[in-house]
This record gives structure tokens, sequence and C-alpha cells, in this order.
């Protein structure tokens, strides 16, 4: 049986009004529902804009982006209440608490303000954060806010779910925890696009990758088929015979 | 509606949680309100109720000198220190060694300088009605020179003030002498009391109206001017405490994260918009409960609080949106707090003391007075002073709309492009 597309990135291509060159040229991509999808690439690939894009922060210079449903093309307004985002900033407010934080993003999901409780709660206890429930975002540690960033896009529990780097400077055990949760929700249905330079972790995670170098898109598909057919044998040894070993701005 | 609540609710809550904006909001204007307009007063109450300190070196031999020493004395205008045995060579330094302002000498032959000019005038009135008097005996003495010595840190009008009501008494001397020569000339005795009383005392007054629409007496005082400047002032401080707010949430990525959920812009931005105008009509209830309640208690001036009330509301509500709007540009156009701040607190004092704040416009410079036009305080302080002054006249505070509405449209215009252009919008 197919699975069904998510989302269709038709030949999209972006340049910045302050830049000579593309970010992003002729990228097309197909992401299954409720797939695990690993966007990978060296710094200034051009991860992040993509995601820009795809999330509607930036329009694309040229191409499309389709969302699917059920079969069915979705509205733009309609996207956004389906997608959740977890930018790599610290997008949320440290003079309030974790309670404050998600009260107020919830409320902007449009969740009623029973439910909002209810998975307001669930949240806090799951990542771990219920204890310092009520103490300001600032005075948390690195580890502690990553988990309130991905908190707060999982909220509305989205259908497809954005992370950008969401394990970025974090430790084991955050690390831990948020991977746990992220594929917890992956079971239960929500598709995921995440950017890592963790190859070890994206190898444990992803099911499908696009590797993207200098704007383009050099490999898609099955990580494992990828693997095989470059004959090596992990995903970072992927990752280097692909983009090369030359260091990058 | 739970979702405007809760965007009403964050706002308030980021506002509550800066303590420094929270301190520079309420308690800046406050104490701005409370000293400045003690010392304004005392300034103030120099020149129009204290009596104003005099070095007298009276040199003349008559009586006349005397007498002039007396009616200053007795005008209450002046305290004066009479210092007779000062040369006159030496008053400059004496008048700065002892600290006075201003100094008054008058001449050996002040009397005599008189005298001879009353006879002079009294000799020409004779010989035109054809009368005859005795001259032999009477020598002719110059008309006397008073001289007048002041502090150069004085103001030149304060000092033509003065003056002016010196050389005022000396009229009613010479107008007394003259008359008295006169009389004593045409052989008429003592009879010339009246006379004197009907020229000196039947003069025409000056009544001072104050320009009101509603014949108010209110005239301007410290707390009239104090309470509403530094209200604005304070308002336009809200820079500091919401520009660097939109500066971080900018930074931070937060209004980036809502273009992602299925919000509008508006809301948060009509949020902060709320938000910090009901904190601008907390300050104004502030100062103003202070300037009527306070204030007085301390001897200051009362605040009299305009009976348009409609035309006050107005002219809060119109002042806040400009000091909102004004913070909301230098948000979004500031790339990091420290910018926001600096520029924002910096361009505020610029902004105040152009527009009248720090120093009322009528004492700047013409050139001053014009620039003070382009300061959105000083339209706002107009806007004051129209409802204190001038009983709210919806005529004039039409200007001060329309100024204010020309000036609220282009920071909102100005915000709404730079966040555009950040792909924020």
């Amino acid at each position: 049986m197919e699975i069904p597309v998510c989302i269709e990135i038709q030949s999209v291509s972006k340049r910045y009004k302050s830049s000579q060159e593309n970010s992003l040229t002729d990228v097309s991509i197909d992401i299954a529902c409720a797939d695990v999808f690993g966007l990978l690439g060296p710094n200034g690939a051009g991860k992040t804009t993509l995601i820009s894009i795809l999330c509607g922060i930036i329009p694309p210079t040229s191409g499309q982006v389709h969302y699917y449903m059920n079969g069915s093309q979705i509205s733009d307004a309609k996207r956004k209440s389906k997608i959740g985002f977890v930018p790599q900033e610290y997008a949320f407010y440290q003079e309030l608490t974790p309670r404050q934080n998600l009260d107020y993003f919830g409320a902007m999901y449009n969740i009623s303000k029973k439910r909002l409780e209810v998975r307001r709660e669930e949240l806090l206890e799951i990542l771990g954060l219920a204890k310092s429930a009520d103490k300001k975002v600032g005075t948390f540690s690195g580890g502690m806010k990553r988990r309130i960033n991905l908190a707060i896009g999982i909220i509305h529990e989205p259908e497809i779910l954005f992370l950008d780097e969401p394990t970025v400077g974090v430790d084991v055990q955050s690390r831990n925890a948020i991977i746990r949760y992220l594929q917890l929700i992956n079971e239960s249905g929500t598709t995921i696009i995440y950017t890592s330079h963790h190859m070890s972790e994206a190898e444990e995670f992803c099911k499908h990758i696009a590797l993207i170098d200098h704007g383009k898109v050099i490999a898609k598909g099955e990580l494992e088929g990828l693997k095989a057919a470059n004959h090596v044998s992990s995903l970072q040894s992927l990752f280097i015979n692909l983009t090369g070993e030359e260091y990058r701005d | 509606m739970f979702k405007i609540f809760s965007s009403l609710r964050k706002e308030f809550l980021l506002l509550i949680n800066d303590k420094v904006g929270l301190a520079l909001l309420f308690l800046m204007p406050l104490l701005l309100v409370f000293i400045i307009t003690i010392i304004q007063d005392s300034a103030y109450k120099m020149v129009n109720e204290n009596q104003i300190p005099l070095l007298v070196v009276n040199h003349d031999s008559g009586k006349e000198g005397k007498k002039l020493v007396a009616l200053l004395d007795s005008s209450g205008l002046f305290k004066v220190d009479s210092q007779n045995g000062i040369e006159q060579s030496s008053l400059k330094s004496e008048l700065l060694s002892r600290g006075k302002l201003l100094a008054l000498y008058i001449p050996k032959t002040f009397s005599a300088g008189l005298e001879s000019n009353a006879e002079d005038v009294s000799t020409i009135l004779m010989e035109d009605l054809g009368l005859e008097h005795d001259t032999i005996g009477q020598a002719k003495v110059e008309m006397p020179r008073l001289s007048f010595y002041n502090d150069p840190v004085l103001q030149e009008n304060y000092s033509y003030s003065v003056m002016g009501i010196i050389q005022s008494y000396m009229s009613v001397i010479e107008n007394s002498l003259m008359i008295d020569r006169m009389y004593t000339n045409m052989d008429l005795g003592d009879k010339s009391a009246v006379l004197k009383k009907k020229m000196i005392s039947n003069r025409v007054q000056i009544n001072q109206i104050v320009a009101s629409n509603n014949n108010s007496t209110v005239i301007p005082n410290s707390t009239q001017h104090n309470v509403p400047a530094w209200t604005i002032f304070a308002m336009f401080f809200m820079v500091v405490s919401l520009g660097s707010n939109i500066v971080k949430e900018r930074v931070s990525g937060s209004f980036l994260r809502l273009k992602t959920m299925p919000t509008t812009f508006m809301l948060v931005m009509f949020s902060k918009m709320a938000i910090y105008v009901l904190v601008a009509v907390l300050q104004v209830a502030l100062t103003f409960s202070m300037g009527i309640w306070i204030l007085p208690k301390l001897g200051l001036p009362q605040l009299t609080v305009p009976q348009n009330f409609i035309a006050m509301v107005a002219v809060i509500f119109v002042s806040s949106m400009a000091a909102v709007s004004y913070a909301l540009l230098i948000g979004s156009l500031s790339r990091t707090e420290q910018q926001a701040n600096g520029f924002g607190a910096i361009s505020i004092i610029i902004f105040g003391a152009i527009g009248g704040i720090l120093v009322p416009t009528f004492v700047m410079p013409g050139f001053m007075q014009y620039a003070s036009n382009f300061s959105p305080l000083h339209w706002c302080l107009e806007g004051f002073y129209v409802l204190f002054l001038k009983g709210g006249s919806w005529q004039e505070l039409k200007y001060v709309f329309s100024f204010l509405g020309i000036f609220i449209l282009i920071c909102q215009l100005g915000t709404y492009f730079k966040l555009r252009l950040e792909r924020i919008i």
C-alpha cells in the first residue's frame, strides 16, 4: 500500500534580495505522511531556508509547496493550524514561566481554555518541566529551554512538525527525552521534518532523508537504501562522501 | 475572545516583569513632577511673590532721595538694603561681594536736580500764563541720573522690569515736585495735595485677563506646566520598555514563530498598544492625582482639573497613542535592545527639550520655537495647555489632533513597513 504524500515541494528556488546567489535551487521533494524526514546538510546549505519556506515564514522565489491531508490539498490558512514549528532559536518569552508561555502560544493556536490546561500540564510532565513550571524561563538551562521550545511547537498536537536543530547545545539527557518524545508522537501519526548536525541522532531517528548542499538536493530517499547505494555503513560516512571534507562558513 | 485575552495577558505579564521599565514608567514621572515643580515654583515665587533684594546707596543731600528709598521700601516689591557708606566707584564690587543681584545709586545732586527741573517747568508755565514770579537766587542744576547695577546672570527683561518699576516711582516724585513748585509760585500754599492725589491715583488701570474660552481665572503656574509636561515625558519614555520588548520578540524569533500560527500579527500589535495606552492613562491618573491632592499639601499650587472632560479624554488618548506609536517605531527600527533604549531615551530627551517640556517654548529663541513644532511632545503639551488654560477649546485642539494624528500615522506606517521588510508581517 502506497503511503500518501503530505508535503509536495515542486522546483522550489530561493534568492534573497541581498544575495547574488540562490540559497535554494530547484528543490523538489515529496514527504510522506507519518514519515520522519531529515533535511541534512553542512552549514549554509539551505536547510533553514527550506524549513522557513515550508512553514510559510518566507515565500519561495519560484516553485510551489503543496500540503495534503486525507488525500486533499489544504489551504494556507488551514495549514497553519495543522503544522507545528520548533525553530533553532529560543522563540518564546524568557520573562514568563513555562506555563505562561504555553498558555499564550496555545491560545494563538486556537486551543480552547479547558483543552489547553490539560495539554499544558501533560506536556510539562512528559518533558520534565512540571517542577519548574512557575519559574521564569530566563533562569533555565539550555536543555530545559529546548524542551519548552519543543513543547510550544507541539502544544496543539500538529499533524506535521518542523524541527530546526531541536537538540543543538543540550545535554544527553535532554536530547534523549526530546528524541524519545518525538518518536512517540511520530508513532501516533505525526509527520516530522527535522534538521540536525548530529548524524548519529539523525541516523537513529530518520526514515528518509534529503542531503542538501549549496542549495541543491544532492541525494534523497530512504536512509538505508542511500547508504547501500553509496557503499557506506553510516550516515556520517554518507554525508562526508557526498559533501566533502572542506570547511563550510 | 480567549485569544484576545491571552494576548493582552501576555503583554501585561511582560510589562509587570520588567521592573526597570515599570520604575521608569511610574516612579520617574512622580519624582520629576515633585522635584521640578518645587524647583520651578521657587523660581516663580522669587519673581512674583518674594521681594526683590536691592542694594541702595543714597548720597543725595536733599530729601527726594530719601523719599525715593521710602517709596521703594514701602512698595513691598523690594527688600531694600541701604548702604550709604559705599562709594559709587566700588559699588560694582560691593554688589557682587554681597551676593546681591541689583543695586541703585542715588547721586548727591538728586534732589537739587529734580527741584531745578521742577522750577524750570514751573517757570515755563508761569510765563505762558503771563504770571510773575521770583527766580532770583535759584541756581540751575543738571537733571540727575540714577545708576542701576545688575548682575549679568539676570535676564535682560527682568532687569528692565525692575528699572520700569523704579521709573514709575520717579514719575510720582517728579510730578509731585512740579505740582508743589507751581502751587508755590502761584502763591496757592498747601492746596496741591488734592491735585497730586488726583493725578497719582486716578491713572489708567490695566486689567489683566487670561485668554480663556470659559472665563476661567486659572493662570499658568508651575503645577500646570510640570504635571502634564513630565507626564508626557514619561509617556514617551515607554520607548525604553515597549521598544526593547519589541526588539526582544523580533530577535528571539517569537514574531516569526507567531507567523507560522493561525493568528494575525495585528492581534499582537493591538495587544501591545492596548496595554501601553492603559499604562499611559495610569501615568496621567497618577501624576494628576499628585497634582490635585499631594502638591497642595506641600504648599505648591493645586492642579485644576479641566472642565471639558471629553476633550481631556481625547487629549490623553491621542497623546498616549503618539507615545505608543513612537515606541513601536523605535522597537521595529532598532537591531538591539541597547539601540532601542539608548536612541529611544536620548531622542525623547531631545524632543522634550525642543518641545518645551524642560523649558517653556516662549523663552526659546525664534528658530527653536519653530523647531518645537516638530516635537510630538510639544503638541501633546499644547493639548494639555489648551485643556488647562483655554477651557479645552475644540477649535484650538484641532491643530493638536491634526499634528499628532499625522505623527501617529507616520510611526504606524514606519513600523508596518519595517516589519514587512523583515517578513514578520
